[in-house]
């Protein structure tokens, strides 16, 4: 019981960050259709500029975030620009997903000649603290990143909900061409949209960084379990990632704790395809196109 | 025989009488081992281009079945001896067999998904695999993998067993789409392509159909992979079921042209050539992760129906304006009928 | 017409296909001719396939310095029987497939004199065997998992002093030559599921088990679990008294950043490998929490193996740093080259053939010590015992070779 409970607060403090990162590539796909594999690269790379930031000039990660979110803010809008816009429509779906891997390639490539291909780790002075709570252990920083993320997905809420882009992606989400009939300029919200997908990579690469060691190939791992999330909720939804975020994180870290870390990927995958089978278009996904 | 019937046979005649005759012109070690990876490719491309090209679901759990193929070689030489040096490749039909028995709950559950999320069930079913295979420490000894005995043959000639054996399955699935182009199976498939419920509603059978298209391809899939593991001579289970197989293929066939019967093979000689020199050449330096990211790259915003389909295009192009010039009585293109039948058409034409 | 046009395209196809295959095989001719100069003039050219790049690349780089290490030595005192010693190294990014090709096309385009091992159990049986093939002799510094073994093949040289797997042994002694009262009463296992790692731990188990000390957790996890504090946080409720952690290199620095975090310091931690690597392991988990860890290595600073003085300075003069940063998976490369200087010198002459028949009897001198192997290449030496004190990594048992005495229970983290 212990262990299942110990494990239990362990994925929940751990999915924040992975709904952040799967927030960033259900919004991609909400707006363009594009199943990004390069959000895991993006997460790498942002992790190691975070990385680079505290070793330079001591910014502890958590202040760098505003840094590295605008950063890969600019990255992300480039690669739409360059790499996938030229795509034609018809055949962008099926496309996307090879551009989108030599993307991730592109960016390991870099990051191997950047830094070398050996585990990099942030350690910051509070990296090992933690609390001991009814005899349950709760790290510091995974607290920190827990609540982190869940202020950054608050911040898209308000971003999507309150603002006119917002307006103009939401509306982009549920139909493309009557939203191009009410004067949205779809090009432009497809970059900007690929903007913030990235940027949400840059708020949980940060953290990323502080939570694991990483390496430059590390994004593989992040690529399923990514895909997992995102398909698990419904590609599009932004609640659905939230919702599939915690149960990945927490069926994987209960299985960890109390039957065999090698077990836990086996769960999900298995919750994966047993959802889709039943319910191919996700959780939460609509059967007609998504809404976030 | 139609002149288009013979022309084909004499293109086929060609590519596996030079592939045949290779090996006689002395070549050295090194060449014929990156022939045989080439090899695997190409076979392998061309079998997933009958799922991922013809009927439009684009797998990326084939190295499942790699892997499956791989394990059930490795497996049976646990028990049995080698002592010719062939007895693997005598039970690959077997091997395919099994595969494809696999693969036909595994369609048939997979396949209710459409595009995206069916390849996303398709990759997490590899990683099931891959799971399975560390885990079940009693059947596969997990991440200790397995060994298989070294192939007796003369170092002298060491590879053309592989090599023959490897040339002859890509003749099968060459041979298994040009039936299928040529038939009316070929026709069905394009029509779920291009709407499945639409072929259904006119009278495809449509679940049987792609049911054992998947099974054939996974069967030849599997084959391939009995073959590397005989070759390699040991599997892990992070080798032999490894999302990066999938990843080659696929990108192979797109590079080359999906749906087309040459188009994967261009693509594996391609990419695997260049892939194997890149890495040995310049792997020391990571400029050969960003060298191939790059070609890649290009190539998907340049050629983004593949090599062969864009070069036909081009041509039938130039015919057309040569055609209107000469006021050629042939037209260039029937009228479709259907959107099924255009998709079908193409692929004829482009085959 | 339209015929010819069709066949126009065919050709183009097939024109395509057949111009990479004549480009491969124009490859093939040129370097064709140069088999014969492999002869007694020269340089001596070697040839391995190392993993710079994908899993096993830190160590693959290791590995790499100790190779060029060594060249560089033996050319500044003339070569090997007057030859140059010119290092092809390549990459195989940690694929089986890809180190395949790299030893074919080193031995069958390149026509390097000899073949140094790759890094890593999975790699080495591969490459192994496709230098059989050929004759050539097989000195890999690393991958030395039991399935090498077992495949016989009498050109295959392990140089390190034990099978990997008996790397641990030394620590069972250890613990078993203390007095009943200071042994510890309970265990705990936390083992990486590779072919090297967990065999280790496994290994230790067995004996400790037989020795009466009991088993309370065992568990072992997947190479790509990123988080291990489920693993550690179920470990730690069954407080052992020892820990043994059959590890790698990031799951050992993420196993100590878990206890750490989880406040439960053992009075014995023992950890296969990473422990063991004096460069990358206090950077990773915290100088002040190495306090008393234990681990296994044949080389270590300060040795006095033959060769060692020279080694240490030439790697600080070379690579930079301390001794005491030098990493033992360098030491195992010089070491495969420090042998085929030996055997040159014995012998007079440096083949292949002469090199395997020589391998096989005596004993040879190198800085992991004294090696000699049965005929499926394992050695038949020990380990050395080595614990963190003082962030330093010393050897203190056997206590033949032991430089401090140690330590135990294992301190508080943190010192």
């Amino acid at each position: 019981m212990h262990a299942f409970i110990q494990g239990l607060i362990l994925g929940l403090l751990t999915a924040g960050v992975y709904a952040l990162m799967a927030s960033g590539q259900t919004l991609i796909f909400g707006i363009m259709n594009v199943i990004n594999l390069a959000q895991g690269a993006m997460v790498i790379l942002s992790a190691y500029i975070s990385y680079q930031l505290f070793k330079s000039f001591g910014i502890d990660p958590f202040l760098a975030i505003p840094i590295v979110t605008v950063g890969m803010f600019v990255i992300g809008v480039a690669v739409q620009l360059l790499f996938l816009r030229p795509l034609k429509r018809e055949d962008r779906a099926e496309l996307s997903l090879l551009v989108t891997f030599a993307i991730a390639l592109l960016i390991e490539g870099i990051m191997s000649i950047t830094w070398k291909t050996n585990y990099r780790s942030i350690n910051t002075s509070y990296a090992n603290s933690s609390w001991t709570v009814f005899g349950y252990q709760i790290t510091l920083v995974r607290l920190w990143a827990c609540v982190l993320s869940l202020v950054a997905l608050g911040l898209l809420y308000v971003l999507l909900n309150k603002t006119r882009f917002g307006r103009a992606v939401r509306a982009t989400v549920q139909n493309p061409e009557s939203a191009r009939l009410l004067g949205v300029e779809s090009d432009r919200v497809a970059a900007l949209g690929f903007g913030l997908g990235s940027a949400t990579a840059a708020a949980a690469g940060s953290v990323y960084g502080l939570l694991y060691a990483f390496y430059p190939g590390s994004h593989y791992d992040l690529i399923s379990l990514l895909l997992s999330i995102v398909v698990l909720g419904g590609l599009g939804s932004i609640g659905g990632a939230m919702v599939g975020a915690v149960v990945v994180s927490t069926s994987s870290a209960i299985v960890a704790s109390t039957i065999s870390p090698a077990w836990s990927a086996m769960t999900f995958f298995v919750i994966l395809i047993v959802v889709l089978v039943v319910r191919p278009r996700g959780l939460f996904g609509s059967t007609a196109r998504g809404a976030i | 025989m139609s002149k288009a019937l013979r022309l084909s046979a004499l293109r086929g005649a060609a590519f596996f009488g030079l592939l045949a005759a290779l090996p006689s012109f002395n070549l050295a070690h090194w060449v014929l081992n990156m022939l045989v990876f080439t090899l695997m490719y190409a076979a392998m491309s061309s079998a997933w281009n009958l799922v991922g090209g013809f009927t439009g679901y684009p797998s990326l759990g084939h190295a499942a079945f790699f892997g499956v193929g791989a394990y059930a070689v490795a497996l049976w030489f646990q028990h049995h001896a080698i002592h010719s040096g062939y007895e693997p490749f005598v039970i690959l039909p077997l091997v395919g067999v099994l595969a494809g028995l696999i693969g036909l709950p595994v369609a048939a559950v997979a396949m209710r998904t459409r595009a995206d999320v069916f390849a996303i069930v398709t990759i997490t079913l590899l990683f099931v695999a891959q799971t399975l295979a560390f885990n079940l420490h009693s059947i596969t000894h997990g991440a200790q993998g397995l060994s298989i005995d070294p192939a007796p043959f003369s170092p002298a000639t060491f590879e053309r067993p592989f090599y023959y054996v490897l040339v002859g399955l890509l003749a099968l699935a060459m041979g298994i789409t040009y039936l299928t182009i040529k038939s009316k199976v070929g026709l069905s498939l394009a029509s779920i392509r291009a709407d499945e419920d639409k072929a259904r509603g006119i009278g495809v059978r449509v679940s049987g159909l792609k049911l054992l298209t998947f099974c054939v391809s996974v069967g030849l899939t599997s084959m391939v992979g009995g073959v590397w593991a005989y070759y390699e001579g040991f599997v892990y289970p992070q080798f032999a079921f490894d999302p990066l197989i999938t990843i080659s293929i696929v990108l192979m066939t797109f590079l080359g042209g999906r749906g087309t019967l040459w188009g994967p093979i261009l693509g594996a000689f391609v990419l695997e050539l260049s892939q194997q020199n890149l890495a040995y050449r310049l792997g020391g330096s990571q400029f050969y992760l960003i060298a191939y990211a790059l070609v890649f790259l290009l190539i998907m915003l340049l050629l983004p129906r593949g090599i062969l389909p864009t070069i036909q295009d081009r041509l039938r192009y130039r015919r057309r304006r040569a055609g209107a010039a000469e006021g050629d009585d042939r037209p260039s293109a029937p009228a479709p009928r259907t959107a099924a039948a255009k998709v079908a058409v193409g692929g004829g034409e482009r085959a | 017409m339209t015929d010819l046009k069709q066949l126009r395209r065919s050709l183009a196809v097939l024109g395509g296909i057949g111009v990479v295959a004549v480009v491969v095989a124009g490859c093939a001719s040129s370097s064709g001719g140069g088999s014969s100069k492999s002869n007694s003039k020269g340089p001596l050219v070697i040839g391995a396939s190392v993993s710079l790049t994908g899993d096993f690349s830190d160590s693959g780089k290791a590995v790499k310095r100790g190779y060029d290490l060594w060249a560089s030595t033996v050319n500044a005192n003339g070569g090997v029987l007057g030859r140059k010693v010119q290092m092809k190294i390549v990459d195989d990014a940690s694929s089986t497939t890809q180190v395949v090709t790299n030893y074919q096309n080193l031995i069958n385009k390149d026509h390097v004199n000899l073949t140094f091992g790759p890094f890593s159990t999975l790699l080495t049986i591969p490459a192994s065997r496709v230098a059989k093939r050929y004759g050539y002799a097989f000195l890999a510094p690393a991958g030395g998992g039991p399935d090498v073994f077992k495949q016989n093949l009498d050109n295959f040289f392990f140089v390190q002093p034990a099978p990997t797997t008996q790397s641990g042994n030394v620590f069972a002694n250890w613990i078993l030559s203390l007095p009943a009262a200071d042994q510890p009463k309970t265990a705990a296992y936390a083992e990486l599921d590779d072919p090297f790692s967990a065999p280790i731990a496994e290994s230790l188990r067995a004996k400790f088990e037989a020795a009466g000390i009991r088993t309370v957790y065992k568990q072992v996890y997947p190479a790509e679990t990123q988080d291990l504090s489920p693993v550690m946080a179920a470990l730690v409720a069954k407080k052992p008294d020892m820990i043994i952690g059959g590890t790698q290199s990031n799951d050992a620095y993420a196993q100590v950043k878990s206890l750490v975090q989880l406040k439960y310091s053992p009075k014995f931690m023992y950890q296969s490998n990473g422990a063991n690597d004096p460069l990358n392991y206090p950077d990773k988990v915290g100088a002040k929490n190495t306090e008393g860890i234990m681990s296994a290595a044949d080389w270590f600073p300060g040795s006095t193996a033959v060769g060692s003085a020279a080694f240490t300075a030439a790697y600080i003069k070379a690579y930079g740093g301390t001794a005491q940063q030098v990493d033992d998976s360098s030491a195992e490369a010089y070491s495969v080259g420090q042998l085929i200087e030996a055997v040159a010198k014995k012998t007079g002459k440096i083949d292949n053939a002469t090199i395997i028949k020589s391998l096989h009897s005596g004993t040879w001198q190198t800085l992991l010590g004294s090696l000699s192997w049965s005929a499926n290449g394992s050695p038949s030496g020990e380990f050395n015992l080595v614990q963190w004190q003082k962030s330093a990594l010393v050897p203190v048992f056997p206590t033949t070779i032991a430089k401090a005495t140690p330590q135990h229970p294992k301190p508080n983290w943190g010192g």
